[in-house]
C-alpha cells in the first residue's frame, strides 16, 4: 500500500515535467537545435572515448583545448589574422559581384560576355587553382584575399544576375506606364525588388569566402586559424587541432545564421514564421 | 533504396576488413607510407627497398602528401611502416608505435645576405625566416640564438627550403635557413652575396622509420631484411656517393627524372654523406633527438626524463647490427 502511494507520487510530477517539456518543445524551435547539438556532441564524446582512432580527441578534451586557446589569446590573434583576407575578399566580392551581376542582368550583351566566365569559375575545383595564385601573387595577404574572391565572387555575381532577371515584370511595366525613366526603373523598381535575392547571394558568397580563406591558409602559407590547425597537427595536439577546426566552423555558422536572421526579418518580412 | 542498402552493406564490410587486416597482415606485402613524393632525395631509400625485395620481402610503397598523413596511416593500420619524425605523436598519442631505424639527420644551413649581416651577432634584433612554427628549422635558429645570446625581432614562416632560397636570391629575405639543395643553388647563383653561419652541436633525426609494435613483433624477419638493406646501402653511398647514379640505372628507378634532376644526384649525395646514419641511429640518436625536440617544443619534459623504450624499438636494429657489425 505504501509502495503504491509512493509510485503515484513519483509518477505524477514526471507526467507534468513531460508535459511541460512537450509544451516547451512545441513552442520553442531552439529546443530542437539544442537537442540536435546535444546528440552530436554526445556521439562525439562516445566516439572519442571508444576511441575510434588514437588521434581522435573527445568532445570534452576539445572543449578544454578551446578554452585554453581562448584564454592564452592565441585564438583571438588567429581570428584577427584570418578575418583580414576574409573581410577584405568578401567586401571586394560583394561590391564588384553585385555591380557586375546587376549589369549582366540589365544588358544581354554583358550577360553573353561575362556569364560564361563566371559559370566556368563556379564549376571549377578551386582547391586545385588556389596553389596557382602563389605563382603570380606570392604568399602574402594579396594571394589569400584573391583566394577568397575566387570562391566568393562567382556565387555573388551569378545570384545577383538571376535576382535582376527575375524581377517582377508587372512592376517594370507599371514603372513604364507611369513614364518612369530608365534610371528610375533601375534604382526605384529593379534593385529594390531584387534586393532579397541579392542579399541571399551575398550570404552564399560569405559562406564561399570562409571556404576560400581556409583553403588559402592551408594551401598557401599557414596563418591564423590555418596555422593553429597545421601547428597543432604537426606537434600531435589533436584536441587543439580539432578545437581550431571547430572554432572556424562555429564562426562561419554564427555569421551565416546572423545573415539569415537579417534576411528573413529585414529583407523579407513576409517569409518570417509567425 | 536496395542499391543504397547494398552500398552501406559493402561499406560496412570494407570497414570491418580494415579493422581485421592488421592482425592478418603477415602474409600481405609490407606497406610503406612515404611522407613525400619520390625525388632524387628518396633515391637512396628506393634503392634499399629494391635490395630488400631481392631478399624476398614483398613491398608496397605509397607516397603521401605529408609526414603527418603517413603517421596517421600507420596509426590507423592502413600502412605497416611510416617514414618521418613522429616524436610528438609518440609522446602525446598513446598509440603502440615505435621508431626502429633512423634514416637521415637534419642537414640545414643558416644563411645570411652579406650585404646586411656577417655573423650570428648581427642577427640580434633582426627578422629571420624559417619553415614553420614548431619545425626543426625554427628549433635550430632558436638554439643558436640562445647559444650566441641574441634575440630575433620576429620570425616569419615561409614553408619550403626552395621557396626560402628563391626569396633570398630575390632579396625578400635577408636571413634564413636552407637545406643542402638550397645551399648548392646559392653557391652556384651568387657565391659572394651569401654567407653560411657556423652550426655546432645540432644533431637530430630528420627522417626515421616507424611501425606498429605488433607488426614489428610479428614480422621480425622481413623488417630485419629491410633494415639490413638500408644500413648496407647507406654505408655503400657514404663510401662512394656516385654509386647512386649507377644503382638508379640498374634498378630503373625514377625513370621520368629530368636531366636537371639527374645532374643533382651526385652533389646531393656527396653533401648527404655525413648525414647518413651508418648504424641506424639507435639509442644515441634517440638521446640527441630528445635534447633537440624538447628544445623545439615538439616533445614535452626534460630530455633526461624521457625513456628510449617509449619511442624506439631497438630489438631488430640490434640483431641486424650484431650480424653485420657496426661502423
Amino acid at each position: 500500500m505504501s509502495v503504491m502511494s509512493q509510485d503515484v507520487k513519483v509518477v505524477a510530477p514526471a507526467a507534468t515535467t513531460r508535459q511541460a517539456l512537450r509544451l516547451f518543445a512545441e513552442r520553442r524551435r531552439s529546443f530542437w537545435v539544442v537537442l540536435s547539438l546535444l546528440v552530436l556532441f554526445t556521439a562525439w564524446e562516445i566516439a572519442g572515448r571508444v576511441p575510434i582512432s588514437f588521434a581522435f580527441p573527445t568532445f570534452l578534451d576539445t572543449l578544454a583545448a578551446l578554452a585554453e586557446m581562448v584564454a592564452d589569446g592565441s585564438m583571438v590573434r588567429a581570428f584577427f589574422l584570418t578575418l583580414q583576407p576574409l573581410v577584405l575578399g568578401v567586401a571586394i566580392s560583394a561590391l564588384l559581384g553585385i555591380a557586375l551581376g546587376i549589369v549582366m542582368g540589365l544588358s544581354d550583351r554583358m550577360e553573353w560576355l561575362l556569364a560564361p566566365v563566371f559559370i566556368v569559375l563556379q564549376a571549377a575545383p578551386m582547391a586545385a587553382l588556389v596553389p596557382l595564385v602563389t605563382f603570380v601573387y606570392g604568399i602574402g595577404l594579396v594571394a589569400k584575399t584573391l583566394a577568397v574572391i575566387m570562391l566568393a565572387l562567382p556565387v555573388i555575381v551569378l545570384n545577383s544576375y538571376k535576382a535582376v532577371r527575375h524581377v517582377n515584370p508587372s512592376l517594370v511595366d507599371m514603372c513604364r506606364s507611369f513614364q518612369g525613366t530608365r534610371r528610375q526603373q533601375i534604382f526605384k523598381i529593379i534593385i529594390p525588388d531584387a534586393a532579397p535575392v541579392l542579399f541571399a547571394g551575398l550570404r552564399l558568397g560569405v559562406a564561399a569566402g570562409f571556404i576560400g580563406v581556409m583553403l588559402a591558409e592551408l594551401l598557401i602559407t599557414p596563418t591564423g586559424i590555418g596555422d593553429l590547425i597545421t601547428y597543432h597537427r604537426s606537434v600531435a595536439n589533436y584536441a587543439h587541432m580539432y578545437a581550431a577546426v571547430a572554432s572556424i566552423i562555429a564562426a562561419s555558422t554564427v555569421t551565416l545564421a546572423v545573415l539569415q536572421w537579417f534576411e528573413t526579418n529585414v529583407m523579407r518580412p513576409e517569409k518570417r514564421r509567425s | 533504396m536496395g542499391f543504397l542498402a547494398d552500398r552501406i552493406r559493402s561499406a560496412a564490410l570494407v570497414s570491418a576488413l580494415a579493422v581485421a587486416l592488421p592482425a592478418a597482415a603477415s602474409a600481405d606485402p609490407m606497406r610503406i607510407a612515404f611522407g613525400d613524393i619520390a625525388t632524387i632525395e628518396t633515391l637512396g631509400l628506393l634503392i634499399a627497398l629494391e635490395r630488400a625485395k631481392e631478399q624476398g620481402v614483398k613491398i608496397e610503397a605509397t607516397f603521401l602528401k605529408s609526414e603527418d598523413i603517413a603517421a596517421q596511416a600507420v596509426v590507423s593500420g592502413q600502412a605497416d611502416i611510416g617514414i618521418g619524425g613522429p616524436y610528438a605523436l609518440l609522446q602525446k598519442v598513446k598509440a603502440p608505435i615505435r621508431i626502429f631505424l633512423q634514416l637521415s639527420e637534419l642537414q640545414m644551413y643558416p644563411v645570411v645576405n652579406t650585404e646586411f649581416y656577417q655573423d650570428w651577432a648581427d642577427l640580434n634584433g633582426q627578422e629571420i625566416a624559417v619553415h614553420s612554427r614548431g619545425s626543426g628549422t625554427e628549433a635550430i635558429m632558436q638554439m643558436m640564438a640562445d647559444k650566441h645570446g641574441i634575440e630575433y625581432s620576429g620570425i616569419a614562416y615561409v614553408p619550403g627550403a626552395e621557396v626560402r632560397t628563391g626569396a633570398l636570391l630575390q632579396g625578400n629575405v635577408k636571413a634564413t635557413i636552407v637545406d643542402s639543395s638550397g645551399k648548392r643553388v646559392l653557391e652556384a647563383e651568387a657565391p659572394d652575396r651569401f654567407a653560411f653561419l657556423p652550426l655546432a652541436g645540432v644533431e637530430a633525426t630528420d627522417e626515421a622509420m616507424f611501425a606498429n609494435t605488433d607488426y614489428l613483433a610479428e614480422n621480425p624477419e622481413d623488417v630485419g631484411k629491410l633494415v639490413e638493406a638500408i644500413v648496407t646501402t647507406w654505408r655503400e653511398i657514404a663510401a662512394d656517393p656516385t654509386v647512386v647514379t649507377k644503382l638508379r640505372e640498374q634498378y630503373n628507378l625514377l625513370p621520368d627524372a629530368t636531366p636537371e634532376m639527374l645532374a643533382d644526384i651526385e652533389p646531393y649525395y656527396a653533401g648527404m654523406k655525413d648525414a647518413l646514419p651508418l648504424n641506424g641511429g639507435g639509442e644515441q640518436a634517440a638521446r640527441s633527438d630528445f635534447a633537440f625536440y624538447t628544445a623545439s617544443g615538439a616533445l614535452e619534459g626534460k630530455p633526461e626524463d624521457l625513456k628510449v623504450e617509449d619511442f624506439w624499438d631497438l630489438t631488430i636494429l640490434n640483431s641486424v647490427l650484431g650480424r653485420i657489425g657496426t661502423q
